[in-house]
C-alpha cells in the first residue's frame, strides 16, 4: 500500500487496520446481498443451496448471502396471458395485432369434418410459485401445447355451426376444466382462469365468401318476402276501396231508379185522376205539353209543309250550308222547286230525320 | 503484516479452489445427479441441497427431474379410409431413473431422438388403423346437441317456409358415433410407448394430439366442400325468397279479382233489384190504365229523347192542325 499522506503516528499499515478494510468490504458486501425485495405483486421462494428453505411475501427480506440461498421472485398475483391464433403486439385502446399468419395453430378440423380458424385466448395466474419454478421445463410451451390440443379435441367434437354459435361458451368452459385438469396433473402450479374464444371463422378467401354469401341470401330472401309484401300492400287496399265505391255506386244508382220510378208513377197517378175526368183536354194538354218541351227551347228546326213535296232532296243537296237561325219554309210562298234552294238554308244537319208522327 | 496478508492469500486461494474443484456442489431443486467415479456410477443425487463429492476423483452429470415437453414433427399419416392428415403430437415425460437414463439414453437431446422414434411409430401405427372420425372427434357429443337451426331462426321462424325445409334436415343430419375417440386413442399411444420407456428410465405421462390438418390436396377439396355445401344453402334462401315473392305476388291478383269481382257482383245485383222494383212500382201503376200509361209513356219518352235530334218537321202533325185553318183540319 502506497502512504502518500503526511506521515503522523499511526502511517504503517498495521495487520490491524488490514484486517479492519478486509471486515468493511466483507461487510458491505454481507449488506447488499443479504437482503431482497419482493414487490406486492410477487412471491418469493428462497432456496437454501439449492434447497426448497421458505416462501415469503412482499416486502423487504433477509437471506444468507454469498449465494447459500438465493431467492426467486415469482409474479403471483399477475394475470398472464397467452394467444393463440394471433399475437398482440401492443394492446391499448386500439390495440396492435400482429399482421403475421398464425393460422398453423389455429386452423382445426371440427367434428363434420369441415375445416374451420378458431383463435382464442386464455388467461392464467400462477398459483404455487414453488411448484410453477421446479416442477415443469418448458412451461410455456407446456401451456400452449396443452391449450392447444384441448381446443383441438373440442372443435373436433362440434360441427362447424356449433363452434360458430351455441356451443362456444361450452368449450370455453370445458376448455378451462380440462385444461386445469392436465396442468394440475403436470403440477404446473397454475389456474386458468379464463379461456374466451375469439374470432372463430371459416377459412379466409373462397369458403369465407361463401359463408357470407350464405347472410347476404338470408338478407336477400327478405328483402323479395318484403317485395312482395309491398306490391300486396299497394293494390289491395286500394282495390278493397274501390270495391267499396262500386258497391255505393251501385246503391246510389239503386236508390235513384227506384225513387224515379215512385216520382214518375206518383206524376202519372195523379195526371191519371185527372184525365179519368175529362180525358180530351187532359190528352191535348200533354200532346202539347210535350210538343212545348220537344221543340220549345229547340233552335235550327227545320218545318216542311205536307204538301212540299221536294223540299227534301234539295234541302239534303244544299245541307253543308248551315243556319243558326231556324227557319220556316212556308208554304205558301212555294213556287216549288226554285225559290227554296237557295232562300232556304238547311238545317243544322244534312240527314234530317222528320220527328213528326 | 507480512504474516496477516499471507494468511488473507491463503484463505482466497483455499475459497477458489474449493469452489472451482471442490468436493462441494449445490443441486437445485428440480434438479438430480449422477455421480461417476471413473465411469462407475457410485450414486444418484434426487434431493435438493449441498452434496459432496470427491474431488477430481468423482464427476456429477446433473439431469432434471421436472416435465419435459416433446413435441415431434407433424407427420403426415393416412387414416384407415386412406385419407392423408397431418397429426400433431405433443408428449410430456420426465427423468424417473436417473441410473438407466444415465445408461441408456446419456442426453436430453438423445432423449429427443428416442422418443421421435418410439411415439412417431405409435402415433403413426394408431392412426392409420382408425377412420379419421375416431381421431377427429372425441365422443360422441355431436350427436346429443340439441341444434335450434340457426339458419332459419335467422330468417324468423315465422316465416319459415317449405323451401327451407331441406336446409332443416341438413341441420338434423346425423353423424356417425365414434367407438374410441381422440383421447382413448391418445391413450392407446401413450400405452404402446410407454411399455419402451423404462429401459430409458423416463416416465411417459402423457402423448396428445396437438392438431390434427388435412393434407394440402384434401383441404382444397374439402374448402370446394365446404363452399358448394354454402353455395347451396344460400341457393335455398335465394329461391325461397323468389317462391315468397311470387306466393305474395299470386296472393295479391287472386285477392284483387276476388274483390273487383265480388263488387261487380254485388252491384249489379243492387242494381238488378232496384231496376226490378222499379218496374214493379211502375207496372202497379200503369195496369190502372194501360191505354192511358201507353200514351202518358210515349209522352214522355218523346220529352226525353227528341231534344236530342235535329228536326225536320211538316206541318203533318196534329199539333198544326190550325197552321192553315183556324178550325182545324
Amino acid at each position: 500500500m502506497v502512504d502518500v499522506t503526511p506521515r503522523k503516528g499511526n502511517r504503517k499499515l498495521t495487520p490491524a487496520l488490514l484486517w479492519i478494510a478486509v471486515g468493511v468490504v466483507v461487510a458491505l458486501i454481507l449488506l447488499f446481498s443479504s437482503f431482497f425485495v419482493v414487490d406486492q405483486k410477487e412471491e418469493a421462494v428462497v432456496l437454501n443451496f439449492g434447497k426448497f428453505a421458505r416462501m415469503v411475501g412482499p416486502g423487504l427480506h433477509f437471506k444468507i448471502p454469498f449465494g447459500v440461498e438465493k431467492n426467486y421472485n415469482v409474479p403471483t398475483q399477475r394475470v398472464l396471458k397467452e394467444e393463440f391464433g394471433f399475437r398482440t403486439i401492443e394492446a391499448g385502446i386500439n390495440s396492435t395485432f400482429s399482421n403475421q399468419d398464425f393460422s398453423a395453430e389455429s386452423i382445426m378440423l371440427t367434428g363434420d369434418l369441415n375445416i374451420i380458424d378458431v383463435e382464442w385466448i386464455i388467461q392464467y395466474q400462477i398459483t404455487d410459485a414453488r411448484a410453477w419454478l421446479f416442477n415443469v421445463d418448458n412451461r410455456e410451451k407446456t401451456i400452449r401445447d396443452i391449450s392447444q390440443s384441448v381446443i383441438n379435441m373440442l372443435v373436433g367434437d362440434r360441427t362447424i355451426f356449433d363452434v360458430i354459435g351455441a356451443e362456444r361458451a361450452n368449450i370455453e368452459v370445458q376448455g378451462q376444466q380440462l385444461m386445469n385438469d392436465l396442468y394440475k396433473s403436470y403440477g404446473l402450479g397454475i389456474r386458468v382462469t379464463t379461456v374466451k374464444l375469439q374470432n372463430i371463422v371459416p377459412p379466409k378467401g373462397a369458403v369465407q365468401d361463401a359463408f357470407e354469401d350464405v347472410n347476404k341470401a338470408i338478407q336477400d330472401r327478405s328483402r323479395m318476402i318484403n317485395e312482395g309484401k309491398e306490391s300486396y300492400n299497394q293494390s289491395i287496399p286500394r282495390a278493397s276501396g274501390e270495391a267499396d265505391q262500386t258497391i255505393q255506386e251501385a246503391q246510389g244508382y239503386a236508390t235513384e231508379r227506384v225513387n224515379q220510378a215512385r216520382g214518375d208513377v206518383s206524376r202519372f197517378l195523379a195526371v191519371m185522376g185527372e184525365y179519368h175526368q175529362s180525358p180530351d183536354v187532359v190528352r191535348t194538354r200533354l200532346y202539347y205539353e210535350m210538343y212545348d218541351t220537344v221543340f220549345g227551347s229547340a233552335d235550327g228546326t227545320d218545318l216542311v209543309d205536307k204538301n212540299l213535296k221536294n223540299f227534301l232532296p234539295l234541302k239534303s243537296m244544299g245541307g253543308a250550308a248551315a243556319s243558326p237561325r231556324p227557319s220556316v219554309a212556308p208554304a205558301s210562298t212555294a213556287p216549288a222547286s226554285t225559290a227554296p234552294a237557295s232562300t232556304a238554308p238547311a238545317s243544322t244537319a244534312p240527314a234530317a230525320q222528320g220527328a213528326a208522327q | 503484516m507480512k504474516r496477516t496478508v499471507i494468511t488473507l492469500v491463503i484463505i482466497g486461494a483455499a475459497l477458489l479452489v474449493v469452489s472451482l474443484l471442490g468436493p462441494y456442489y449445490v443441486l437445485t431443486e428440480g434438479e438430480q445427479a449422477v455421480v461417476v467415479q471413473f465411469g462407475r456410477i457410485v450414486r444418484i443425487e434426487t434431493n435438493a441441497g449441498l452434496k459432496y463429492k470427491v474431488p477430481f476423483i468423482e464427476t456429477v452429470v446433473r439431469y432434471s427431474k421436472r416435465v419435459q415437453s416433446w413435441d415431434g414433427d407433424a407427420q403426415r399419416i393416412p387414416t384407415s379410409e386412406n385419407q392423408f392428415i397431418w397429426v400433431d403430437t405433443t408428449a410430456r415425460w420426465k427423468i424417473i431413473d436417473a441410473k438407466k437414463f444415465y445408461e441408456s439414453v446419456g442426453s436430453m437431446g438423445q432423449a429427443q431422438g428416442r422418443l421421435d422414434d418410439v411415439i412417431d411409430s405409435e402415433v403413426r401405427k394408431i392412426i392409420s388403423k382408425n377412420p379419421l372420425r375416431e381421431a377427429v372427434r372425441d365422443s360422441n357429443v355431436i350427436s346429443e346437441i340439441k341444434r335450434t337451426n340457426s339458419l332459419l331462426s335467422v330468417a324468423g321462424s315465422a316465416e319459415s317456409s317449405q323451401g327451407l325445409s331441406n336446409i332443416t334436415t341438413l341441420a338434423q343430419i346425423s353423424y356417425e358415433s365414434i367407438s374410441t375417440g381422440r383421447r382413448a386413442l391418445s391413450l392407446q399411444m401413450r400405452e404402446e410407448a410407454e411399455v419402451i420407456m423404462p429401459q430409458y428410465g423416463i416416465e411417459l405421462i402423457d402423448v396428445l394430439v396437438r392438431q390434427i390438418k388435412y393434407s394440402d390436396d384434401l383441404t382444397q377439396s374439402v374448402y370446394d366442400r365446404m363452399i358448394k355445401e354454402r353455395n347451396q344453402i344460400a341457393q335455398a334462401f335465394r329461391s325461397d325468397g323468389e317462391g315468397e315473392k311470387a306466393k305474395w305476388l299470386g296472393q295479391t291478383t287472386r285477392e284483387l279479382k276476388q274483390i273487383q269481382s265480388d263488387a261487380e257482383r254485388k252491384a249489379k245485383e243492387i242494381k238488378a233489384k232496384a231496376d226490378a222494383e222499379a218496374l214493379g212500382i211502375r207496372n202497379k201503376a200503369y195496369n190502372q190504365d194501360p191505354e192511358f200509361a201507353d200514351y202518358w209513356m210515349a209522352l214522355e219518352e218523346y220529352k226525353t229523347i227528341l231534344p236530342k235530334f235535329n228536326k225536320t218537321l211538316t206541318t203533318d202533325s196534329d199539333f198544326y192542325k190550325y197552321l192553315y185553318n183556324k178550325r182545324g183540319r
